[in-house]
């Protein structure tokens, strides 16, 4: 392979990666292996120093710097950023959950006892709207 | 949000009956309400501003939000018709939520 095809293709990966990881964010496979796209842009990386070990050529210089600019940002993202310390556990399995009292966006209160001998109920903790 | 959108899906009409799903952010939940309103899975959506309540359920990820401000981690949490915890997930990774297989999983074995 020339180095001109394999500066495409190490760009071509970076751009896939970052398409296929957005659109598919509500795919559990995708979402739940976020090191994917780690290994992607490194991939990425390898490609275009394959490509520069050919001939040196702008382009070449193009495709390493963007692959490696992605995988420094990926890695801190994924490695860094992401990472939840660890904290003391409170939930026991088996145990009853604290009660509680919070208000919808209707202002009703919602109340985990309204549920008591109904409803099991699936509380799903998140940040916000994503 | 996508996780939700998932779990409405794995689950059949009749366990989406027989289950309530309260989802606790610190956000005004309005949006997230019309949405899951749009996909017609009766979620409620409640807001804890001040996270109290995450933090008295352990679910704190502490500095983790924009300037250093503490954020829920991730989390969802399964209680029975008696209000038990029965099954928990939790994710050191906050890219990383349940798949709604393990969540559907955990359903059916109550």
């Amino acid at each position: 392979m020339t180095a001109g095809r394999l500066a495409a293709l190490s760009l071509g990966i970076c751009v896939i990666t970052i398409a296929v990881y957005s659109m598919l964010l509500g795919v559990p496979a995708v979402r739940n292996h976020p090191e994917g796209y780690v290994a992607a842009f490194a991939i990425a990386a390898t490609v275009a120093g394959l490509g520069l070990a050919l001939r040196r050529r702008w382009y070449g210089w193009t495709a390493l710097g963007v692959s490696m600019l992605l995988l420094t940002l990926g890695s801190y993202v994924n490695f860094v950023l992401a990472r939840i310390p660890d904290a003391p556990m409170v939930l026991r399995v088996g145990e009853p959950a604290p009660p509680f009292t919070l208000r919808d966006a209707a202002g009703r209160p919602v109340s985990l006892t309204d549920y008591r001998g109904q409803k099991p109920v699936l509380l799903v903790f998140y940040r916000g709207y994503w | 949000m996508a996780e939700l959108q998932g779990l409405g899906a794995a689950l059949s009409d009749a366990e989406r009956a027989g289950i309530e799903v309260v989802a606790v952010s610190p956000d005004e939940n309005a949006q997230s309400q019309r949405l899951a309103d749009g996909l017609r899975v009766g979620y409620r959506f409640v807001a804890d501003p001040d996270l109290a309540v995450t933090r008295r359920y352990g679910l704190i990820h502490r500095g983790g939000g924009p300037g250093g401000r503490d954020v829920p981690r991730p989390a969802t949490v399964l209680l029975d018709r008696d209000g038990v915890v029965r099954w928990v997930s939790l994710s050191d990774n906050y890219q990383v939520r349940p798949d709604p297989r393990d969540v559907v999983r955990a359903v059916r074995a109550l």
